[in-house]
Protein backbone atom coordinates (compact mmCIF):
# COMPACT_ATOMS: atom_id res chain seq x y z
CA UNK A 1 0.00 0.00 0.00
CA UNK A 2 1.06 3.57 -0.28
CA UNK A 3 2.55 5.93 -2.86
CA UNK A 4 4.56 3.22 -4.63
CA UNK A 5 1.50 1.09 -5.28
CA UNK A 6 -0.56 4.13 -6.28
CA UNK A 7 2.16 5.19 -8.69
CA UNK A 8 2.41 1.73 -10.23
CA UNK A 9 -1.36 1.51 -10.55
CA UNK A 10 -1.43 4.82 -12.41
CA UNK A 11 1.36 3.82 -14.74
CA UNK A 12 -0.23 0.48 -15.54
CA UNK A 13 -3.67 2.07 -16.02
CA UNK A 14 -2.27 4.64 -18.43
CA UNK A 15 -0.20 2.11 -20.32
CA UNK A 16 -3.06 -0.33 -20.69
CA UNK A 17 -5.26 2.53 -21.79
CA UNK A 18 -2.70 3.38 -24.46
CA UNK A 19 -2.85 -0.15 -25.79
CA UNK A 20 0.23 -1.64 -24.11
CA UNK A 21 -0.21 -5.17 -22.87
CA UNK A 22 3.35 -6.42 -22.36
CA UNK A 23 5.14 -5.36 -19.23
CA UNK A 24 8.46 -6.13 -17.58
CA UNK A 25 8.48 -5.23 -13.91
CA UNK A 26 11.88 -4.98 -12.26
CA UNK A 27 11.49 -5.68 -8.54
CA UNK A 28 15.16 -5.56 -7.57
CA UNK A 29 14.60 -2.52 -5.35
CA UNK A 30 11.40 -3.85 -3.77
CA UNK A 31 12.18 -5.63 -0.47
CA UNK A 32 8.64 -6.81 0.14
CA UNK A 33 5.25 -6.94 -1.53
CA UNK A 34 2.12 -6.63 0.57
CA UNK A 35 -1.36 -7.89 -0.24
CA UNK A 36 -2.30 -4.57 -1.84
CA UNK A 37 0.66 -4.85 -4.19
CA UNK A 38 -0.15 -8.46 -4.95
CA UNK A 39 -3.76 -7.57 -5.69
CA UNK A 40 -2.57 -4.91 -8.10
CA UNK A 41 -0.20 -7.29 -9.85
CA UNK A 42 -2.73 -10.05 -10.39
CA UNK A 43 -5.47 -7.64 -11.44
CA UNK A 44 -3.26 -6.15 -14.11
CA UNK A 45 -1.93 -9.57 -15.05
CA UNK A 46 -5.50 -10.60 -15.80
CA UNK A 47 -6.01 -7.44 -17.86
CA UNK A 48 -2.84 -7.99 -19.88
CA UNK A 49 -3.66 -11.63 -20.53
CA UNK A 50 -7.09 -10.60 -21.83
CA UNK A 51 -5.17 -8.53 -24.37
CA UNK A 52 -2.81 -11.44 -25.20
CA UNK A 53 -0.07 -9.78 -23.20
CA UNK A 54 1.66 -10.52 -19.90
CA UNK A 55 3.52 -9.06 -16.93
CA UNK A 56 6.97 -10.57 -16.36
CA UNK A 57 8.87 -10.09 -13.11
CA UNK A 58 12.61 -9.41 -12.87
CA UNK A 59 14.75 -10.06 -9.81
CA UNK A 60 12.06 -10.26 -7.15
CA UNK A 61 13.63 -10.58 -3.70
CA UNK A 62 13.67 -13.93 -1.94
CA UNK A 63 11.04 -12.62 0.45
CA UNK A 64 8.84 -11.31 -2.36
CA UNK A 65 8.98 -14.73 -4.00
CA UNK A 66 8.10 -16.35 -0.69
CA UNK A 67 5.13 -14.03 -0.28
CA UNK A 68 3.83 -14.62 -3.79
CA UNK A 69 4.16 -18.35 -3.20
CA UNK A 70 2.36 -18.15 0.16
CA UNK A 71 -0.76 -16.68 -1.43
CA UNK A 72 -0.64 -19.04 -4.36
CA UNK A 73 0.09 -16.60 -7.19
CA UNK A 74 3.80 -17.20 -7.83
CA UNK A 75 3.08 -19.62 -10.67
CA UNK A 76 1.00 -17.01 -12.46
CA UNK A 77 4.17 -15.09 -13.28
CA UNK A 78 7.33 -15.76 -15.24
CA UNK A 79 10.42 -14.63 -13.39
CA UNK A 80 13.71 -13.54 -14.93
CA UNK A 81 17.18 -12.58 -13.71
CA UNK A 82 17.44 -9.50 -15.90
CA UNK A 83 15.37 -7.10 -17.96
CA UNK A 84 16.78 -8.22 -21.32
CA UNK A 85 15.82 -11.84 -20.81
CA UNK A 86 12.31 -10.81 -19.81
CA UNK A 87 11.93 -8.58 -22.86
CA UNK A 88 13.28 -11.28 -25.18
CA UNK A 89 10.78 -13.76 -23.83
CA UNK A 90 8.00 -11.75 -25.47
CA UNK A 91 9.46 -12.43 -28.90
CA UNK B 1 -12.00 -27.74 27.48
CA UNK B 2 -9.95 -26.15 24.66
CA UNK B 3 -6.30 -25.36 25.43
CA UNK B 4 -5.66 -21.91 26.81
CA UNK B 5 -3.71 -20.00 24.11
CA UNK B 6 -2.27 -17.80 26.81
CA UNK B 7 -0.88 -20.69 28.87
CA UNK B 8 2.61 -19.82 29.96
CA UNK B 9 2.18 -16.29 28.70
CA UNK B 10 0.84 -14.27 31.62
CA UNK B 11 0.39 -10.62 30.76
CA UNK B 12 2.75 -9.58 33.54
CA UNK B 13 5.55 -11.59 31.91
CA UNK B 14 5.39 -9.54 28.73
CA UNK B 15 7.81 -6.65 28.30
CA UNK B 16 6.40 -3.58 26.61
CA UNK B 17 8.60 -2.56 23.70
CA UNK B 18 6.31 -0.15 21.90
CA UNK B 19 2.82 1.19 22.40
CA UNK B 20 1.54 3.77 19.97
CA UNK B 21 -1.74 5.25 18.89
CA UNK B 22 -1.98 7.00 15.57
CA UNK B 23 -4.68 8.58 13.41
CA UNK B 24 -6.26 6.14 10.99
CA UNK B 25 -4.68 7.34 7.80
CA UNK B 26 -2.60 5.17 5.45
CA UNK B 27 0.38 7.51 5.42
CA UNK B 28 0.86 6.94 9.15
CA UNK B 29 1.42 3.20 8.77
CA UNK B 30 4.98 3.34 7.46
CA UNK B 31 6.25 5.14 10.53
CA UNK B 32 4.86 2.48 12.83
CA UNK B 33 6.27 -0.43 10.82
CA UNK B 34 9.65 1.34 10.66
CA UNK B 35 9.63 1.78 14.44
CA UNK B 36 8.83 -1.89 14.94
CA UNK B 37 11.53 -2.97 12.49
CA UNK B 38 14.04 -0.81 14.34
CA UNK B 39 13.19 -2.53 17.60
CA UNK B 40 13.45 -5.96 16.01
CA UNK B 41 16.90 -5.05 14.68
CA UNK B 42 17.96 -3.92 18.16
CA UNK B 43 16.71 -7.24 19.51
CA UNK B 44 18.84 -8.99 16.88
CA UNK B 45 15.83 -10.82 15.49
CA UNK B 46 17.01 -12.71 12.36
CA UNK B 47 16.34 -10.82 9.15
CA UNK B 48 13.90 -13.36 7.73
CA UNK B 49 11.77 -13.10 10.88
CA UNK B 50 12.03 -9.32 10.79
CA UNK B 51 10.56 -9.30 7.28
CA UNK B 52 7.80 -11.72 8.19
CA UNK B 53 6.82 -9.72 11.26
CA UNK B 54 7.04 -6.40 9.42
CA UNK B 55 4.79 -7.61 6.62
CA UNK B 56 2.26 -9.12 9.01
CA UNK B 57 2.17 -5.89 11.01
CA UNK B 58 1.77 -3.89 7.80
CA UNK B 59 -1.18 -6.04 6.79
CA UNK B 60 -2.80 -5.73 10.22
CA UNK B 61 -2.35 -1.97 10.30
CA UNK B 62 -3.77 -1.55 6.81
CA UNK B 63 -6.80 -3.61 7.79
CA UNK B 64 -7.30 -1.54 10.93
CA UNK B 65 -6.93 1.78 9.11
CA UNK B 66 -8.80 0.98 5.90
CA UNK B 67 -11.44 -1.51 7.02
CA UNK B 68 -11.72 -0.83 10.71
CA UNK B 69 -11.61 2.95 10.54
CA UNK B 70 -12.47 3.66 6.86
CA UNK B 71 -9.28 5.77 6.75
CA UNK B 72 -10.90 8.33 9.06
CA UNK B 73 -8.05 10.27 10.69
CA UNK B 74 -10.33 11.29 13.55
CA UNK B 75 -10.16 7.67 14.70
CA UNK B 76 -7.16 6.11 16.40
CA UNK B 77 -5.49 2.79 15.74
CA UNK B 78 -3.36 1.31 18.49
CA UNK B 79 -0.35 -0.89 18.00
CA UNK B 80 1.53 -2.64 20.76
CA UNK B 81 4.76 -4.62 20.53
CA UNK B 82 5.74 -6.88 23.41
CA UNK B 83 8.10 -9.73 24.10
CA UNK B 84 8.14 -12.51 26.63
CA UNK B 85 11.08 -13.92 28.63
CA UNK B 86 11.63 -16.56 25.93
CA UNK B 87 12.08 -13.89 23.28
CA UNK B 88 8.75 -14.50 21.64
CA UNK B 89 7.26 -11.42 20.02
CA UNK B 90 3.61 -10.43 20.23
CA UNK B 91 2.00 -7.58 18.34
CA UNK B 92 -1.50 -6.34 19.06
CA UNK B 93 -3.37 -4.02 16.71
CA UNK B 94 -6.67 -2.53 17.81
CA UNK B 95 -9.13 -0.30 16.02
CA UNK B 96 -12.45 1.25 17.16
CA UNK B 97 -14.37 -0.20 14.22
CA UNK B 98 -17.33 -2.57 14.30
CA UNK B 99 -15.13 -5.65 13.98
CA UNK B 100 -15.58 -8.56 11.63
CA UNK B 101 -15.66 -12.33 11.56
CA UNK B 102 -12.43 -13.76 10.19
CA UNK B 103 -14.20 -17.07 9.62
CA UNK B 104 -16.22 -15.45 6.86
CA UNK B 105 -13.18 -14.55 4.77
CA UNK B 106 -12.81 -16.41 1.51
CA UNK B 107 -9.76 -18.53 0.74
CA UNK B 108 -7.51 -16.48 -1.55
CA UNK B 109 -5.83 -19.64 -2.86
CA UNK B 110 -9.01 -21.02 -4.37
CA UNK B 111 -8.86 -20.92 -8.17
CA UNK B 112 -11.75 -18.47 -8.46
CA UNK B 113 -9.99 -16.02 -6.13
CA UNK B 114 -6.47 -16.08 -7.54
CA UNK B 115 -6.98 -12.98 -9.67
CA UNK B 116 -8.91 -11.08 -7.01
CA UNK B 117 -7.43 -7.68 -6.21
CA UNK B 118 -8.13 -8.00 -2.49
CA UNK B 119 -8.74 -10.52 0.26
CA UNK B 120 -5.24 -11.77 1.06
CA UNK B 121 -4.28 -9.73 4.10
CA UNK B 122 -5.53 -11.94 6.94
CA UNK B 123 -4.46 -15.06 5.09
CA UNK B 124 -0.94 -13.67 4.77
CA UNK B 125 -0.83 -12.76 8.44
CA UNK B 126 -1.77 -16.31 9.39
CA UNK B 127 0.97 -17.69 7.14
CA UNK B 128 3.67 -15.31 8.36
CA UNK B 129 3.03 -15.47 12.09
CA UNK B 130 3.07 -18.51 14.35
CA UNK B 131 -0.15 -17.75 16.15
CA UNK B 132 -2.96 -15.32 15.36
CA UNK B 133 -6.09 -14.55 17.34
CA UNK B 134 -8.90 -12.08 16.97
CA UNK B 135 -10.43 -10.48 20.05
CA UNK B 136 -13.19 -8.00 20.82
CA UNK B 137 -15.55 -8.81 17.92
CA UNK B 138 -12.64 -8.91 15.53
CA UNK B 139 -11.33 -5.38 15.92
CA UNK B 140 -8.27 -6.50 17.76
CA UNK B 141 -5.72 -8.86 16.31
CA UNK B 142 -2.96 -10.48 18.30
CA UNK B 143 -0.02 -12.00 16.45
CA UNK B 144 2.75 -14.13 17.92
CA UNK B 145 6.13 -14.92 16.39
CA UNK B 146 8.23 -17.54 18.21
Amino acid sequence: MGPAVDSLRQILDESLGSGDSRFVLNLAEVPMIDSTGIGLLVRFLASTKQRSGDIKLVQPSKFAVQTLRLVGVLNLFEIFDNDDAAVESFA
Amino acid sequence: MPPDPNAGRAENELSELLSVGFPAQPEAIGGVTDAITGILIDLKVPEQKQLEIALAVQEALVNAVVHGCKSDPSKQVRCRLQSDPLGRIVITVTDPGPGFSPDLLSDPKRQENLYADHGRGVYLIRQLMDEVSFERRGNEIRMWKY
